[in-house]
């Protein structure tokens, strides 16, 4: 989230897409309820079901699943033709006046400038940003015949951003980033965004204009949100969908301000916290990229990774990540302590140098193929999971070994006895399950991260039963086993096994705390702030990651967590209930990163000269007098700039502004979010029939791997969560059982006439991958569509069954798992599989 | 039980006075139950469970969100789920949580005969005292709402406390607490109306429900759960929401003129007969015993 | 009824049979149950009958077990004594003259035949009203399983219910009182059978009549 959970109960506007908080996050949905109830703030709903979140909203739009980016590109040609767009935030916070290069082409054939059919990767040195300063009333800038800048290994350079940026404050250059925009969307129009998604044109426009009204007339006054989840993620065009939205917010001017931003409603209680701390391979904790091949030494790993600032030269551009080395060293500090020197480049070749993909898909694909021998499950269950469950359990049949670590005996840990397994088969499965069990959530102290970006201190509620464990004394036991054998035996490398800082007080189960402690950093010098004369001792905890240095003398777990604990204590445990600006930031509630802010870029809230656009929800302002930014929330910023030197409030990017258009290569498929169709899809592309689907995703080429066309499979399924169960946990409470007893299938009462088919009666939905039986709930929920001319139907299946369980156990269930259903195909940015349309036919049974 | 500050004010099948009859009592509690801000999520039902103790039962899919088809003896909170489909084709997805109304002129305690197994405290709350309950059903018959439900192992009635436990205590009922929306509110009847009031009027005011309005029934005496609906029109499209609740009209009369006329006619009788007696005695005179062995003829 | 009404020795006539007298104490003693634990849900004033009958929980769960018994009982009087039970021509002089029957001129009454028409008034009324009582009392046995769009059934029950039994009540104390205090020798008919012949004469003369083949004499 940009912004807060209770945040939402500031804003006037709210377009849930893409997410269901109602059912799946329905304590932070309080927060909407309370802008309904307490501002009048409207709720717009769309979805491709009529959800529980549907139920409280004011406007309701039903879509076909993986159609979101044809919606929203709707919105922004709505915006942008109907004059609703924040004028002044748009040319002064954003990259709308900057000029692109000539080269550049959008795609109206389906493919951006640049693609290589080949490889099927584009070549993105034409997706950047002009150099040249201020070219307003001046025609395309005609580069300079383009010189190959050739690298230290005799290859071209990879290409960067220009430090000196051509714009036009007039945005009438062809070029600009708003013009393109403009062309870009200009063709989803209502009706384009009918024969794609399914909605209704009268419907589409009453939500635009309620949507966009927020800018009526130039007011900046009202603020709008845009609230999603993982029904926007798990897409192969999954990233792209959630920058089209941040773009819509950019246009109304939304990002920054209390009651606005793009805001991800993270599906797990602590999955923001995995995804803070490197739950991604291509990632290190706290965003750090992974050091790759070609990263020789540090040196060039920094250069690599630390961005230069690329603005118009009368502009200034805090350019945030410049700051890198000082949070690379920190961590590499605090990962090796005292063995990580100047001299030795700070232990950077301890690190894995990733040279491919290690994504989730990938761990199941390649152990499939027979290259990832052993897998440790801890905490989430793969076969469940999925995608495309058949190839996981197969996956795993030819693994050597698996530790599980869970609370319930899973279908992961029983793959080898899953339905259809024949005694002849199961003998064969040579591979060694280890079962672990694992204490539970209440059962175990440390922290939960939240959609929020709070660190929540919780203490444990009871210790685990019987011989269960706590994460942290299984993985400490495994670790220490592991460098007693390198110890003993020695081995090919075994430096950073043996030098990894282990100072705990007891080694064989770490206090989370301690853990803590050393993810926020210490001192490990004297250290003093010239300006303000503050100091820190050798060996005390740091205050914030401004005190972070490059020259070993800081330490950083996490540079984002730093001042999370600190000589003050434990910041994650506080409860502190003031809130006196009434804006709900509760500034002494536990520690929200980064710096304890509630609502990031919030500099943007204000207008140019730092006055909060409105005076009834003042976050941060420019104070004159002490020449320093002030506020309720902490300011986004630094915090002597002066308005006048016009610095951007986006500090991360390294224009200081926010991006419509994405240069280079920060997003691998396109500088603007271009609708393509899920990797199965019920009709061609009616922008560009001959590219369907995004040009840069990969299909897996495994035997298991199998497709299907609208011509076999003409039914868009879509997958997801009830309210009453968690994941595959609590179908092994008798509580939630209960609540919902058994799985089911969403089916349109118009299809379910077609098919003969009454509430109740057993249903087969069939991919190209697999077979699902369940009971069909026959709703008026889901609506027959017609998309691009042709009559479509959408079917839900939840996804919280396998075949362990009270329901399972009890026979109620055909003994199968929703995600046998789905693909393995993924997002190209997040890698994120595509669980949510794909397509089947229904059958009765 | 605190008894200090739940005094009984009527009390089923009681002869006499009640103890907490004309006892002075500041206000009567009322929940606050905002259908249109309600989302379904069984937190309620879970708390409810989970306070009161309520054993685990089974229940089969049933082509719907509703948890079971309607409360049971151990499940006293059920919220209903109901597809409707408007005249303009909108759909609206009504969802009412279910439970005992609390009424002002509680039917159940009207109907029934046994001494002390309802009873009704100043503040409002019907409560079944399961120790006195003799297993009659005669609740679920004077209970427009059809809440009361039978245990058929222990034939004794149960249904919603209002948490009296709780309440006594000075907390919030159960399912109040556990409201993650703020749908469900709990107060003073009088906090509760004005509330309810006001978030209708803002209903018909600010967003698209020209209809909305409270449902506190009359017919009742009024309730101690009072519902926001968008349409208060149409009670019935909640999961059958009776429009005008009454105590049922026979058990009116049944409890009513009835028991007056036969209470009369039994005890007029009985005296009719002595007076007779008195007046004419035997049809034979004793000097003229027919019923003798032989007899005189 | 083939085995009474004939001249018993020693100047006796058998007035009930055995089965007769069985099945009137049956009914009599689970009638006399279910009024009192009746009562007992009628009225709280009479509650406390439940608790000398074994509490509230054991009287509602007895009293429609022995409302079955009951009901099987009249059945059974149905059929012995329904033939007997028919109104005739006479019994419509009967009630007219009712006044000279309550002042105890019975010898101003037209004949009675073996049962006068109080009586039949008895037993149909307690024929209807048993019925009554067994189909309301069926659904008062078990509202819980009474669905609610037929929940109509039991707000007619329990007004029909108590009503009925109001009406048996009404019949009962007559009954009681006249065969016990007012027509003596009628309590020992239904214990021992017989009556003299004196009573039969008086009470019944066409029954009377009947049997001995004689008119009965005027009264002195």
């Amino acid at each position: 989230m940009t912004n807060g959970w209770i945040d939402i109960k500031n804003t006037d506007m709210m377009l849930i897409m893409g997410g269901n908080p109602a059912e799946n996050h329905p304590c932070g949905f309080k927060w909407a309820v309370e802008a309904k109830r307490t501002r009048n703030a409207k709720m717009i709903v769309v979805d491709p079901r009529f959800t529980r979140t549907a139920s409280v909203a004011d406007l309701f739009c039903q879509i076909r699943a993986g159609s979101d980016i044809a919606f929203l590109g709707g919105l922004i040609h709505y915006a942008i033709e109907n004059n609703r767009i924040a004028k002044d935030y748009l040319l002064n916070y954003t990259n709308a006046a900057f000029v692109v290069k000539d080269g550049f082409k959008l795609p109206e054939d389906g493919l951006y400038s640049g693609f290589d059919a080949a490889t099927q990767t584009y070549d993105k040195s034409t997706w950047n940003y002009e150099e040249g300063g201020d070219v307003s009333g001046k025609g395309p800038v005609r580069a300079a015949a383009a010189k190959t800048v050739l690298g230290k290994d005799g290859k071209p350079a990879p290409p960067h951003l220009p430090e000196n940026v051509a714009y036009d404050l007039t945005l009438k250059h062809t070029q600009c980033v708003f013009q393109l925009l403009r062309k870009q969307y200009s063709r989803y129009t209502p009706e384009m965004v009918e024969r794609i998604t399914g909605a209704p044109k009268e419907q589409f426009l009453k939500i635009a204009d309620m949507f966009t009204s927020v800018r009526k007339d130039g007011d900046m006054k009202k603020v709008a949100t845009i609230i999603y989840a993982v029904g926007w993620t798990q897409h192969t065009s999954g990233t792209q969908t959630i920058r089209t939205a941040a773009m819509l917010q950019l246009l109304l001017g939304d990002v920054g301000r209390s009651g606005g931003g793009v805001n991800a409603l993270r599906g797990h209680s602590n999955i923001q916290g995995a995804t803070d701390l490197a739950g991604i391979y291509e990632i290190l904790p706290g965003y750090l990229k992974v050091p790759v091949p070609t990263d020789t030494d540090f040196k060039t790993y920094l250069e690599r990774i630390t961005p230069k600032a690329s603005k118009p030269h009368i502009w200034d551009s805090w350019n945030y990540w410049s700051n890198t080395p000082k949070f690379a060293v920190s961590f590499m500090k605090s990962m090796y302590g005292d063995a990580a020197t100047k001299q030795n480049d700070w232990a950077f070749h301890y690190l894995p140098k990733v040279d491919r993909n290690y994504s989730w898909t990938y761990i199941w694909d390649n152990m499939y193929r027979g290259t990832v021998k052993g897998l440790f499950a801890f905490g989430m269950n793969g076969v469940a999971i999925g995608p495309d469950s058949n190839k996981n359990i197969e996956a795993l049949k030819k693994a050597d070994w698996l530790v599980v670590g869970e609370i319930y005996p899973d279908e992961t840990s029983e793959f080898w006895k899953s339905p259809g397994i024949t005694t002849d088969e199961m003998k064969k499965i040579q591979t060694t399950v280890y079962r672990l069990p694992c204490a539970g959530f209440a059962e175990k102290d440390g922290t939960f991260v939240n959609s929020a970006r709070w660190l929540q201190w919780k203490n444990a509620a009871l210790p685990p039963p019987g011989d269960a464990k706590v994460d942290q004394e299984i993985l400490a036991r495994i670790f220490l086993k592991v460098r007693e054998m390198y110890q003993k035996d020695g081995g090919t490398f075994p430096d950073p096994i043996l030098h990894a800082s282990w100072s705990y007080t007891n080694p064989l189960n770490p206090a989370l705390a301690e853990v803590a402690k050393e993810i926020n950093g210490k001192a490990y010098a004297d250290l003093k702030d010239d300006k303000t004369g503050q100091e820190v001792k050798a060996g005390q905890q740091l205050p914030g990651y401004s005190w972070l240095k490059d020259d070993g003398t800081t330490s950083s777990g996490n540079w984002l967590y730093c001042g999370s604990f600190t000589e003050a204590g434990n910041l994650m445990a506080r409860r502190g209930t003031e809130d006196p600006s009434g804006l709900g930031i509760y500034p002494n509630w536990a520690f929200s990163w980064p710096a304890n802010r509630r609502v990031m870029y919030n500099r943007a809230s204000c207008d140019l000269q730092g006055k909060p656009w409105d005076s009834t929800r003042k976050q941060v302002w420019w104070n004159e007098a002490s020449a320093k930014w002030a506020g309720n929330d902490v300011p986004d910023f630094k915090p002597d700039s002066n308005p006048k030197d016009h610095m951007g409030p986006f500090i991360m990017n390294p224009e200081g502004v926010g991006r419509l258009f994405v240069p280079i290569g920060a997003v691998a498929d396109g500088p603007f979010p271009e609708h393509y169709e899920p990797i199965e899809g019920p009709v061609e592309n009616p922008l560009h029939p001959q590219q369907s689907n995004n040009p840069i995703v990969k299909k897996f080429t495994t035997d298991a791997d199998k497709y299907g066309t609208a011509k076999d499979y003409d039914i868009v399924c879509t997958t997801y969560r009830l309210t009453e169960h968690y994941h595959y946990w609590t179908k092994n409470n008798p509580m939630n059982v209960q609540l919902v007893p058994e799985p089911f299938i969403e089916v349109p009462a118009e299809l379910a006439d077609k098919l003969g088919i009454r509430g109740g009666e057993m249903l087969k939905v069939t991919s190209a991958r697999a077979s699902y039986q369940a009971k069909a709930m026959v709703t008026k929920r889901i609506k027959g569509m017609t998309i691009d001319g042709k009559k479509t139907f959408q079917i839900g299946i939840p996804i919280h069954w396998g075949y362990r369980g009270i329901s399972e156990d009890e026979g109620r269930t055909a003994k199968t798992a929703a995600n046998l259903l789905s693909p393995t195909v993924i997002d190209p940015n997040a890698w994120t599989p595509e669980f949510k349309g794909f397509l089947v036919k229904v059958e009765k049974v | 039980m605190s008894q200090a500050t739940l005094r009984v004010q009527k009390i089923s099948g009681h002869s006499g006075s009640v103890p907490g009859q004309d006892a002075q009592r500041e206000f009567t509690v009322c929940k606050l139950i905002d259908t249109t801000t309600c989302i379904g999520c069984k937190a309620c039902e879970v708390a409810c469970m989970e306070w009161n103790d309520l054993p685990f039962g089974e229940t089969v899919f049933d082509n719907t969100y509703q948890t079971m088809p309607e409360t049971r003896w151990n499940y006293w909170n059920l919220i209903l789920f109901n597809e409707h489909e408007k005249e303009d084709g909108s759909l609206m997805w009504l969802m009412r949580k279910n439970q005992c109304m609390h009424c002002a002129e509680p039917g159940c305690l009207a109907a029934c005969p046994a001494d002390g197994a309802i009873v009704q405290y100043t503040n409002g709350i019907v409560d079944f005292q399961q120790a006195n309950c003799i297993g009659c059903g005669y609740c679920i018959t004077g209970c427009p709402f059809d809440i009361p439900k039978m245990n058929p192992k222990t034939n004794r009635v149960f249904k919603c406390t209002l948490c009296s436990d709780r309440v006594s205590e000075g907390l919030e009922p159960a399912c109040i607490k556990s409201c993650p929306t703020g749908c469900l509110h709990f107060g003073s009847k009088d906090d509760m109306k004005d509330l309810a009031e006001k978030r209708a009027k803002q209903l018909r005011e600010h967003y698209n429900f020209p209809q909305a309005g409270v449902y506190d029934p009359a017919g009742v005496g009024g309730t101690g759960v009072v519902y926001v609906l968008h349409d208060a029109t149409k009670p019935e499209l909640y999961g059958g929401l009776p429009a005008d609740p009454h105590v049922p009209w026979s058990v009116k009369l049944w409890k009513g003129p009835l028991k007056w006329l036969g209470n009369v006619a039994m005890v007029g009788g009985l005296i009719g007969l002595c007076v007779h007696y008195l007046r004419y005695g035997p049809k034979d005179r004793d000097d003229e015993r027919v019923d003798s062995e032989g007899g005189k003829s | 009824m083939s085995s009474s009404g004939h001249v018993l020795p020693q100047g006796r006539i058998l007035r009930y049979a055995f089965r007769e007298r069985l099945t009137h104490w049956i009914a009599a003693g689970s009638y006399t149950y279910l009024m009192l634990t009746g009562l007992a849900f009628w009225s709280p004033w009479c509650f406390w009958l439940a608790f000398i009958l074994g509490g509230g929980q054991v009287s509602r769960m007895l009293h429609p077990w022995v409302g079955l018994i009951f009901t099987v009982a009249i059945l059974k009087m149905y059929s012995m004594w329904a033939a007997q039970m028919r109104s005739t021509a006479a019994d419509k002089s009967w009630w007219g003259s009712i006044g000279h029957y309550i002042r105890n001129e019975d010898e101003k009454m037209p004949a009675a035949g073996r049962y006068n028409p109080g009586q039949k008034l008895l037993f149909w009324g307690f024929l209807s009203c048993g019925i009554l009582l067994f189909l309301t009392g069926i659904i008062l046995w078990i509202p819980e399983y009474i669905p609610w769009n037929l929940r109509f059934l039991r707000y007619v029950a329990v007004l029909i219910h108590p009503a009925a039994a109001l009406l048996t009540i009404a019949l009962f104390l007559v009954h009681v009182y006249m065969s016990v205090f007012a027509e003596r020798g009628a309590f020992g008919s239904i214990v021992r059978g017989d009556v003299s012949l004196a009573f039969a004469k008086r009470y019944h003369p066409a029954w009377y009549e009947e049997i001995t083949g004689q008119t009965a004499p005027p009264k002195k």
